[in-house]
């Protein structure tokens, strides 16, 4: 019986819960590419800015004076090395709180247990660092474990330096491991030019880029490998800065053309060419450049847009809300006389107000369901075309917006229940007469 | 014993007394006509007994029991269990078909049971008429099937409110025959109406006026069956 008043309403009043439907499917579609959108390409671009996280790099003088002259990269021909101890320096420069992180990298080509050549590259993970200068120890944590803050560990853990004892670990990333049959807690052997090495993998890590083709594993492993001892061949550097402008612009061209007042303005202001600045003052065999004027202003840039989306999605479901208020609202009105002669014949309020309900959520689960898909599509539109990358369906977007428009769909029918129950049979029934 | 009593029974719309203490005791299987110019207060009065409206003030006895004390709920139940409604408009579900409006009656009281609604439907002669919708039935026919309704559920009392002013005089000879015959079997029965020749086959008629019972007599001309 249930079902045939249900059915009825639904071949009669059909125009209107279609029309509930597709409210519900537009709210439902907006939020779920929204927050498709917010989860994965959010993350996805939280890496990249990341990516280049580390937005400064260290290199040897000469290095960078053969790069620039003869456009050559990573030629061991020219590489020369900068002493590991020096790194601790950039705990000292007046920018050091606004580096966040820094890491020795040396990278080689090995010999992957007897077969394939690979890139293996030698870092500190969690290093300790303890520095002293002028009476003055400076201590810090830092490492890739944080300039990789994207990598995704798929099996085993990272690599621990500071629980590990000795240095015989690597990670291996995720394209090689699956190339060489390599799992968590293998060993491996790998053959440099000054040596070879047994690393045991304590994990696999999955970065999204060339480096799951690598090899990770200690500094000082790297350092036997290609007979650097207390040597490394490149820094990465992380630090907060502040956006360019004119004067930075100015400044990065060449500093000792600003003025007195000028120069101490840029000097005491983090950007990344004066940060730049302050390391080879430290360093002075080394020539600090800035990989990407990032970070900050873009990720600000993405906060605002989350916060947008965030902001879009609450609309659309405020509108639904409203759109599912008002359709719900005329349906009870046009059926209070029907809703009414179901009082008079012995309904109560609950079983009438369930009949309505479900038939408002049965739409409302269509349309969520259509909208569920519509925005999926949605969001690998916007995925594409914006951000240039695919979105993920996540289970949790799922569960989040079927939640959400439950309450919107039961929230948006509060005035219509009300109204359900103030009816009075004695009213509607004998009107007229 | 009474089935049902209404002592000093008062409804005030803001200034207006639609019902001016109404006293009125109704006995098991009676039939009586409530009878009255528009407007008199015969709805009010008939609103209140069926448990669709509280008075403003006096006390409705129904099997002994006090109703307008009753909670909300409880007085749908009780109306759903003891009381038969007719209305003037026939009110059906335009969407179910004959038999199917008569189980919804079914459905909210206990369970819907098609060979007993059919036989509902037999007993006011629309058999062969259970699947048509209330589009397809005259005017007659739809208040057959409302009555058919209101009996489903073997209620004590059937209130009718002016169940024959939409229909014509072979309709509403049909519809008082029904009513003749519920009387015969000891269903108790009252009947808004101001049509004098509706009034003039019940038991008993009580007149109102201006929210006031101005006379509670038997009928003289009542016979019982034809
Ligand atoms: N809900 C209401 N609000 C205000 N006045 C009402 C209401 N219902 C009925 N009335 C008034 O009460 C009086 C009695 O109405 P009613 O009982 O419907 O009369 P009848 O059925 O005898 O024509 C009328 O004057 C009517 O206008
Ligand atoms: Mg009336």
């Amino acid at each position: 019986m249930f079902f045939r008043m249900i059915r009825g309403t639904f071949l009669r009043q059909w125009k209107k819960l279609l029309m509930i439907a597709l409210t519900v499917a537009l709210g439902a579609s907006i939020a779920t590419a929204m927050l498709n959108v917010m989860l994965d390409v959010g993350d996805k671009i939280n890496e990249e800015l990341k990516t280049y996280g580390s937005n400064i790099t260290v290199v040897p003088q000469s290095e960078a004076v053969m790069n620039k002259l003869y456009d050559v990269e990573n030629d061991e021909a020219v590489t020369e090395y900068i002493a590991e101890e020096k790194l601790g320096e950039l705990l000292t420069i007046f920018w050091a709180n606004n580096i966040t992180d820094f890491a020795p990298v040396t990278d080689t080509t090995v010999t992957l247990n007897g077969g394939d050549e690979v890139t293996l590259v030698g870092s500190w993970f969690d290093h300790h660092l303890e520095f002293t200068k002028k009476g003055t120890t400076y201590q810090r944590d830092t490492g890739i474990i944080n300039l990789r803050s994207w990598w995704d560990v798929t099996s085993g853990k990272m690599l621990d330096e500071q629980k590990q004892s000795g240095d015989g670990y690597a990670m291996v990333g995720s394209e090689l491991a699956a190339q060489h049959n390599i799992s968590a807690g293998d060993k491996i052997t790998v053959k440099g030019e000054k040596g070879s090495e047994q690393l045991v993998v304590t994990g696999i890590y999955e970065s999204g880029d060339d480096e799951d083709k690598y090899i990770y594993t200690t500094l000082s492993a790297a350092q036997r490998l290609t007979g650097s001892t207390g040597y490394f061949k490149k820094a990465e550097v992380s630090a907060i800065t502040s956006p360019d402008d004119e004067l930075a612009v100015r400044a990065a061209k060449d500093p000792s053309l600003l003025s007195g007042d000028e120069y101490d303005l840029w000097y005491c202001t983090a950007y990344v060419s004066s940060i730049c600045f302050q390391i080879q003052e430290a360093i002075p065999e080394a020539n600090a450049s800035a990989v990407r004027q990032i970070a900050d202003s873009e990720g600000k840039i993405l906060e605002k847009t989350e916060l947008l989306m965030t902001l879009i999605s609450i609309m659309s479901l405020i509108g639904a809300t409203l759109g599912i208020s008002n359709l719900v609202t005329s349906g009870v009105m046009e059926r209070s006389q029907e809703l009414a002669l179901l009082k008079a014949v012995g309904a109560t309020n609950g079983q009438i107000t369930r009949l309505v309900l479900t038939e408002i959520l049965s739409a409302a689960i269509v349309g969520a369901a259509a909208g569920f898909f519509m925005g999926y599509a949605f969001a690998q539109i916007i995925g594409r075309t914006v951000f240039d990358s695919a979105v993920e369906m996540s289970g949790m977007v799922a569960f989040i917006v079927a939640v959400l428009i439950i309450a919107v769909t039961l929230f948006g029918s509060i005035p219509a229940v009300r109204m359900l129950l103030r009816l009075r049979p004695s009213e509607v029934l004998h009107g007229g007469h | 014993m009474s089935l049902l009593e209404l002592k000093d029974v008062s409804k005030v719309y803001g200034e207006l007394h639609a019902l001016e203490k109404a006293n009125l005791k109704v006995d098991k299987g009676e039939w009586i006509a409530i009878m009255g110019p528009s407007g008199s207060g015969k709805s009010t009065m008939m609103n209140i007994i069926g448990c669709m409206d509280r008075p403003s003030s006096g006390q409705v006895i129904f099997d002994g029991r006090d109703i307008t004390k009753e909670s909300r709920k409880k007085l749908t139940e009780f109306h759903r269990d003891k009381i038969g409604l007719v209305f003037q408009q026939f009110h059906l579900i335009n969407y179910l078909n004959a038999v199917e409006n008569v189980m919804v009656a079914q459905y909210y009281h206990s369970m819907p049971d098609e060979k007993e609604a059919l036989e509902a439907l037999e007993r006011v002669g629309l058999k062969d008429r259970a699947r048509h919708l209330p589009s397809q039935l005259s005017g007659g026919e739809q208040q057959r099937v409302c009555i058919a309704r209101a009996l489903i559920n073997s209620p004590e009392l059937i209130l009718a409110d002016e169940p024959t002013g939409n229909l014509d005089e072979a309709n509403e000879n049909i519809v008082l025959d029904i009513f003749r015959q519920l009387h015969k079997e000891g269903t108790s029965l009252i009947v808004v109406t101001h049509d004098p020749e509706v009034g003039e086959v019940a038991q008993r008629i009580v007149r109102l006026d201006h929210g006031k019972i101005i006379s509670d007599k038997k009928n003289e001309s009542f016979s019982e069956g034809e």
